[in-house]
């Protein structure tokens, strides 16, 4: 997309989104416009400088100077950040998402992002473990039976598990302050490849997805209440949480992985590569795999809120 | 909040009509792309029903389809046929065109193409006729009425049948003005394929049309005591963007200057009777000095009125908004909150995307400022 001419006056160029075109074809009574929202991607704020010596007016001089694209017809990759509607017009502070990579789960697990900063999905049983243990065949499970920093089981759905935190992460306000409802986030979209994985909670139970889109990004719900979300009641500092300030609310899930990951090699010849991890025999003894890197995407859907987490799934070659 | 709800009153459904100018010279139509005596532009059928004109050589990817050309004899012309393979064609040719475009009597017989659509009365019939459907890429929705007009040379053929480079010489003196006159307030709506107008002939010299021939005059006061007389030479069809050429503009019986020589040494007569649709149809588009028309394309919107008011979307979920999850925008709780809007998203009630719209520039809004922002939808 090329940027839009900015010389005179103020044009708008829209466009259906290939997931409204197909709603559209659908004929179904989907593509009905309800509601906006608006965005603001291509600002950076950290242009805005509050300190200009020549004054207020030259605060965003550069920040009203940021081109703009045309419009993406992906609908995927537009309005990934949107303005927030607040009746306080007195914050100072307002939430984030951070994983949340502190917490044990127990004395196999460890919820700590793999050495290449990214949670790993072990898509078979074979690259889970191979051979039940007893041997260190597979690249997940040690022949201890401890699951490795990072990996969760694809196939046995267990190993790690993905935990965002929500909430005010400053030390300036004590997270004994309760964070404002309208700070709070109760709901969140969660988007994922469906070729590559489905959603799964803590215990196993297989999430439903409300669509998938036309590039197969599957699309969930998850409300607080339901078995992924539930209040941070931890309000003194802890080293197991995410979130300095006031906090919010949780997520948690796994991720299974497909079916079609599971049982052939197909998709990640057209998707992934082929990589050398070390399996996970104490000798360290490299294994040859194939990869798909992906990213999860978490948005709250009340405050806006966004973080993409980054997925590897894996196979042994 | 991140989402708006659109009420009623924010929702408005329009209808607009763009028009384009479609100009087609005659080096478009034959010429140009020339290969070992053949246009590579003009692709031929083994059906031999039509030709199709590219605006480049057709194998290409890059041509586009202009329009086609073919032609027609009524079973009921006084020309009798002669042959029974592709000559014959042109019989099917009329009755499938006359049958589309002009529709049944009540008898359920295919009414023949009428010279001044006026169907009920006794009027001339043309019998004998090219047709020129143009593309769809050219005419949209329709072609705009009283925007039609052809400049074609009506003189004797010049040149060789295997030379495709050649064209007439296009004098003046021999070419007539081809038009819809008058036919935005002068239109048909008796056919079956939509409205249509009549095509009216003017001569750049007196003498190519025969002015004598009242039954195909139509006169009109040229505001300064006397008449302008134009030829009645066709049928445009609007919505089907079809042109209806009576052959007669070559070479009928009527008209005081019958041509000899339509093509190839054949008079357009003998062409009718003994020749190929392809043959007839060279013999046309070699005589096309120049074809303009606007086309017309149906825009029905809906205008969503996305009404930002003072204390809405003064906060943004951009990550560069926070740094420590300490708004950079502001020093102070008591400082205004500001943002940048630059994108506006419409979603159905499933919050799924739909529409983007993208702003040329970023618009600052803080709680000192409201907009609305008008976004169409075109279909």
């Amino acid at each position: 997309m090329g940027f839009l001419d900015n010389s005179g006056d103020i044009i708008l160029d829209v466009v259906l989104t290939d997931h409204g075109r197909m709603l559209l074809a659908k004929g179904d009574g989907s593509f009905q416009i309800t509601k906006f929202a608006l965005g603001d991607e291509e600002i950076d704020y950290s242009l805005y400088d509050k300190n200009h010596a020549s004054g207020s007016a030259y605060y965003d001089l550069e920040i009203l100077q940021t081109p703009i694209l045309e419009a993406f017809t992906n609908n995927a990759s537009s309005m990934k950040t949107r303005l927030q509607t607040y009746t306080n017009l007195e914050l100072l502070f307002l939430p984030v998402l951070r994983l949340n990579e502190a917490i044990s789960i127990n004395d196999r697990t460890e919820n700590t992002v793999a050495s290449d900063n990214t949670f790993i999905v072990a898509v078979d049983a074979a690259t889970e473990d191979g051979n039940g243990g007893s041997t260190d065949t597979g690249l997940a499970v040690t022949s201890a039976g401890k699951v490795r920093k990072g990996f969760m089981l694809g196939e046995s759905l267990g190993g790690s598990i993905i935990k965002v935190d929500q909430g005010l992460d400053t030390i300036e306000i004590s997270p004994k302050r309760r964070l404002d409802d309208d700070l709070k986030e109760t709901s969140y979209i969660l988007q994922m490849d469906n070729r590559l994985g489905k959603l799964v909670d803590t215990q196993g139970t297989l999430a439903a997805f409300d669509y998938i889109d036309d590039d197969n990004v599957a699309y969930y719900t998850l409300d607080l209440g339901d078995t992924f979300v539930s209040e941070i009641t931890v309000d003194t500092k802890d080293s197991k949480e995410a979130i300095r300030g006031p906090r919010g609310t949780r997520v948690e899930f796994r991720i299974q992985s497909s079916m079609d990951l599971n049982t052939s090699s197909f998709l990640f010849e057209q998707l992934g590569a082929l990589t050398t991890l070390a399996d996970s025999g104490t000798t360290g003894a490299a294994s040859n795999a194939m990869f798909i890197d992906t990213n999860i995407r978490l948005t709250g859907i009340k405050t806006g809120v966004m973080i993409d987490i980054p997925v590897r799934y894996v196979k042994l070659a | 909040m991140t989402f708006k709800p659109l009420n009623e009153n924010d929702v408005v459904n329009t209808r607009t009509l763009l028009h384009e100018a479609i100009p087609l010279t005659g080096s478009i139509v034959s010429g140009s792309y020339v290969t070992a005596g053949a246009a590579d532009n003009l692709k031929v059928y083994s059906h031999g029903m039509f030709q199709t004109v590219y605006d480049y050589p057709y194998l290409s990817s890059s041509a586009n389809h202009v329009f086609d050309v073919t032609c027609g004899v009524s079973s009921q012309s006084g020309l009798a046929i002669v042959g029974t393979g592709m000559e014959r064609k042109k019989n099917n040719i009329y009755g499938q065109m006359a049958q589309l475009l002009m529709g049944y009597d009540v008898t359920g017989s295919v009414q023949l193409f009428d010279e001044d659509g006026d169907l009920l009365a006794v009027g001339e019939k043309m019998k004998e006729i090219f047709v020129m459907p143009f593309s769809r890429l050219l005419v949209k929705d329709e072609i705009k009425k009283q925007t039609f007009s052809m400049n074609l040379d009506i003189s004797e053929f010049g040149g060789s049948s295997t030379d495709p480079n050649w064209g007439q010489g296009f004098a003046p003196a021999d070419l007539i003005t081809i038009t819809d006159l008058n036919a935005s307030t002068e239109y048909r709506v008796n056919s079956p394929a939509g409205d249509y107008g009549i095509l009216y002939a003017t001569a750049s010299a007196p003498n190519v049309l025969d002015v004598n021939e009242t039954n195909h005059i139509y006169a009109v006061d040229d505001g300064a005591g006397g008449t302008n007389n134009y030829w009645r030479c066709g049928l445009i069809f609007y919505q089907a963007g079809i042109a209806v050429i009576t052959g007669s503009v070559f070479d009928s019986l009527l008209v005081g200057n019958p041509l000899a020589d339509f093509y190839d040494g054949d008079s357009l007569a003998t062409s009718l009777t003994d020749s190929t649709i392809d043959t007839l149809g060279k013999g046309l588009l070699h005589r096309i000095e120049n074809i303009q028309f606007n086309n017309t394309t149906e825009l029905n919107s809906t205008v969503y009125f996305c009404r930002v008011n003072h204390n809405e979307f003064n906060y943004s979920s951009n990550p560069t908004y926070l740094e420590d999850s300490r708004i950079r925008v502001k020093t102070q709780s008591t400082d205004e909150p500001v943002s940048y809007i630059t994108t506006v998203g419409l979603y159905n009630d499933r919050n799924e995307l739909l529409a983007t719209a993208k702003l040329s520039e970023s618009l600052k809004k803080s709680p000192s400022t409201e907009f609305t922002i008008r976004t169409r939808l075109d279909y």
